[in-house]
């Protein structure tokens, strides 16, 4: 049996002197009620009383199913009340609204935000038929609001032209790029507020199959891109891809600073649509390309986008990394950063082919640049998950200060004696010149450092790993220290010093790896 | 005590504005598969004398009803009466006075018609509908289509019978209230989210109207009922519990006249039936 929308328009007044004529009447036209699905178009329904109600209920009951289209706002008011929106598919009739000379305050993948007065704001969606978009948006947008996350939430869907745009209470918000532009001084202050959301965010765990998987999105971009990358560098691309682990944990997608609004005080989010769940790097990818990305090649773009010059998106990047990581080690910094650029790049490409990119000249430009860009990262770069707490850098002594640094940073924190610190960095110096010296002689090679601060007990716990020659250090006799200066062996002592500061020492060879954890309580 | 299952306490005949005579309602009635039933006409008491005498063992067991339209300052209210003793005197004095009323209503829209609009009634016509038990609106309406005055029911309702003013008369809820309790019955708000049929009363509004219709001596709610949605069954029976009232369950089949259909009460399973509705049961079926 086939199921037939009826449509059928409800006009004026429905009250008990003409209910059962209508009803009569509407019925004379349903010939099949279980196969029906009435649809009742109340565009020009002025009124309805309960014995209207009744009617509408009884329909219900003798047809498949039945909706209600198009309902002015005091007949909406009535069916809320008496429940049958909760019982019905009810919609609204949508309010005509002008964007014409109205400032505009953000722009999304999705969308415009423009300021309607001086409470609200209206999202007009670049999709002409973005009733499901909009309907997304809430859910993703309420879903937030319950997990923790300030953001706003549209109490009204309106047509803007042959678009339509959900309308949110905004008062006196004032976008981050705005702040950036318009008070420099501040960019520190946004900085931190900005990396304290995106903290949040990351660290909001999201029940199963609320959101979209980013990495499944990613794994489609990187097969798209087989087509358009030596077959090598594709098949490592998407082979990095897959190996980032699946994660529960929410981004946002399209996390920038006109995204991010100050409400009295409070920051707020905006934009929600793209909200995903994912590892944070493919937020960082997203974030290289609104600052960076877009406007490598043409650097005013991000003038227009976001207000503030190319020179600033840069920093403003930089800063992010740095104190979302907590540290200033450039190479972290730079690990994070190359990592991002090459979900980012390929993102860039992939959208850039999709609009026909490579048939323009400048399209051609772009994706030359982009893949050039992409091919070199692929060539240095092996995976494309990080940790915060974890520095991979050359093993020469000339980065012995980044690796202290790196360390350091991660143990200033007031349960962490500075005594504590001056031994731990003891043992740094120690190892990391051991490793520097003689894992890769003569050649040079990699070494990662790892910082594992845990609570109750507070112990720190160091991992240095490389991939030189084994080499268990700990197999060496202690030196006899009763001997003199002159006749001590050369090296053992660090190690023998290492081992009195800290707590706990073990090797391990494993996978072509040498691995050295040292733990000390604090 | 015996399981009924089905059960639809508010039904009209012709004796008021439905189109089924009693003894044509009856067959009904069993069709439905109906256990128990009630039949409540406005402001008439006749259909409870007329149904026992028709009802043979074995059919669905009667409860003696009636539908009184009351008004005062604040508003509108449809009274049930159930259970009571149709020869009690409070009940046929009210049953007059409702009809007097009625009569008197009549008979001043119809003189106002002729008035304002110039239609000119044959007697012979007006002979009939005041010799009706309960002639109302619609009633008017057909007649003023049979005599060409207006094109449909519909349109002579609008356009000329609601257009005239009249003051009418009607019984006041304590008064209502007081003479069903007088004659040994349960007085029961009907619909009571939809005031007098086409309001819509909630909330606040709704408990005041309660709790001055319980100082009346109110003993239930018609919490299950045709027209509500979830939402105003739930509101009802919360009510229901929070004054320790009577719960019913009625359609308001009409006949003809609405398409509502005959035993749609909305009525849950036994075991999710509220303990108002249970205890009504209990107070107003024969003992066996």
């Amino acid at each position: 049996m086939e199921e037939k929308n009826l449509v059928i328009k409800l006009v004026g007044r429905i009250d008990s002197n003409n209910a059962a004529d209508v009803e009569r009447d509407i019925i004379s036209q349903v010939t099949e009620p279980k196969e029906t699905v009435l649809v009742l178009d109340a565009d020009a329904l002025e009124y309805i009383s309960s014995a209207g109600l009744r009617v509408i209920l009884h329909l219900k009951k003798i047809c498949k199913d039945l909706k209600i289209t198009n309902v002015k706002s005091e007949v909406y008011e009535i069916l809320d009340m008496t429940g049958f929106t909760e019982m019905m598919s009810v919609e609204k009739a949508y309010r005509l609204v002008d964007v014409t000379g109205c400032e505009e305050i953000g722009r999304g993948a999705n969308g415009t935000i423009y300021r309607i007065d001086q409470d609200n704001v209206v999202k007009v969606y670049n999709n002409a038929d973005a009733l499901d978009d909009i309907q997304h948006e809430r859910e993703v947008a309420k879903l937030a609001l319950i997990l923790g996350i300030p953001t706003a939430i549209s109490y009204d869907v309106v047509k803007i032209g042959e678009s339509y745009g959900s309308v949110f209470e905004l008062l006196d918000a004032k976008p981050f790029s705005k702040i950036i532009a318009e008070e420099p001084e501040r960019l520190d202050w946004c900085v931190s507020e900005y990396v304290e959301m995106l903290k949040k965010i990351h660290s909001t765990l999201v029940p199963a199959n609320k959101l979209p998987d980013m990495r499944e999105t990613v794994i489609s971009w990187a097969k798209f891109m087989q087509d358009y990358l030596p077959e090598e560098a594709g098949k490592k691309l998407l082979s990095m891809v897959e190996a980032i682990p699946q994660d529960n944990h929410m981004i946002h997608g399209d996390y920038h600073t006109k995204n991010l609004m100050l409400q009295n005080d409070e920051v707020l989010l905006i934009d929600m649509d793209t909200l995903a769940v994912g590892n944070p790097i493919f937020e960082f990818a997203s974030i290289y390309n609104a600052f960076i990305g877009f406007s490598e090649l043409d650097n005013n773009i991000i003038k227009e986008f976001q207000g503030f010059d190319f020179e600033t998106g840069k920093t403003f990047w930089h800063r992010v990394l740095e104190v979302y990581l907590g540290t200033h080690s450039e190479t972290k910094i730079r690990e994070v950063a190359n990592k991002a650029r090459i979900i980012g790049y390929t993102r860039l490409i992939r959208r850039s082919i999709r609009r026909n990119g490579l048939e323009s000249e400048e399209g051609r430009k772009e994706i030359e640049h982009w893949t050039k860009e992409l091919l070199e990262l692929l060539n240095c770069i092996d995976t494309l998950t990080f940790t915060p707490y974890e520095l991979e850098i050359v093993a020469v002594k000339e980065n012995l200060p980044e690796v202290q640094a790196f360390v350091q940073e991660h143990l200033e924190r007031d349960d962490c004696p500075l005594k504590a610190q001056m031994q731990i960095d003891l043992a740094v110096e120690e190892i990391f010149i051991n490793i520097a010296s003689y894992a890769y002689t003569p050649q040079r090679g990699k070494a990662s450092v790892r910082v594992m601060v845990s609570d109750d007990p507070v112990t720190v716990t160091l991992t240095f790993v490389d991939h030189g020659i084994p080499y268990d250090p700990l197999e060496k006799d202690d030196p006899d220290v009763t001997l003199s200066a002159e006749e001590r062996q050369i090296g053992g002592l660090g190690i023998f010093m290492t081992k009195q500061v800290m707590d706990d020492i073990a090797y391990e060879y494993k996978d072509g790896e040498n691995i050295l954890t040292l733990k000390k309580n604090l | 005590m015996k399981l009924y299952d089905k059960i639809d306490l508010h039904m009209h005949t012709v004796i008021s504005d439905g189109t089924d005579t009693p003894e044509e309602l009856l067959p009904l009635v069993k069709e439905a598969g109906l256990d128990v039933f009630s039949v409540t006409d406005h402001d008439s008491v006749k259909g409870s004398q007329i149904i026992p005498p028709l009802l043979k063992e074995g059919d669905p067991v009667f409860i003696s009803g009636v539908e009184f339209s009351c008004k005062d300052e604040e508003g509108k209210y449809h009274i049930l009466g159930y259970a009571y003793d149709p020869e009690a005197s409070s009940i046929r004095q009210l049953m007059e006075k409702g009809h007097t009323f009625r009569m008197n209503k009549l008979a001043g829209r119809m003189q106002r018609l002729t008035e304002e609009f110039g239609f000119v009634f044959p007697k012979k016509d007006l002979d009939e509908l005041f010799a009706m038990d309960n002639p109302g609106k619609p009633h008017i309406g057909n007649l003023m289509v049979r005599l060409g005055f207006a094109e449909s029911k519909d349109q002579a309702i609008r356009e000329f019978i609601d257009k005239v003013n009249w003051k009418s008369e009607y019984l006041r809820p304590e008064e209502a209230i007081r003479g069903i309790l007088d004659a040994g019955g349960v007085p029961v708000l009907a619909h009571p989210s939809y005031g007098s049929g086409d309001e819509l009363i909630l909330g606040e509004e709704m408990d005041e109207r309660l709790k001055k219709l319980i100082s009346f001596g109110i003993q239930g709610v018609e919490a299950y009922y045709s027209g509500f949605t979830q939402r105003l069954r739930l509101e009802n029976l919360a009510f229901a519990e929070k004054y320790n009232l009577y719960v019913t369950a009625g359609s308001d089949y009409h006949g003809k006249n609405k398409i509502v259909v005959l035993g749609d009460t909305d009525l849950p399973a036994q075991e999710e039936r509220a303990e108002g509705f249970k205890r009504f049961l209990a107070r107003v079926l024969p003992e066996k």
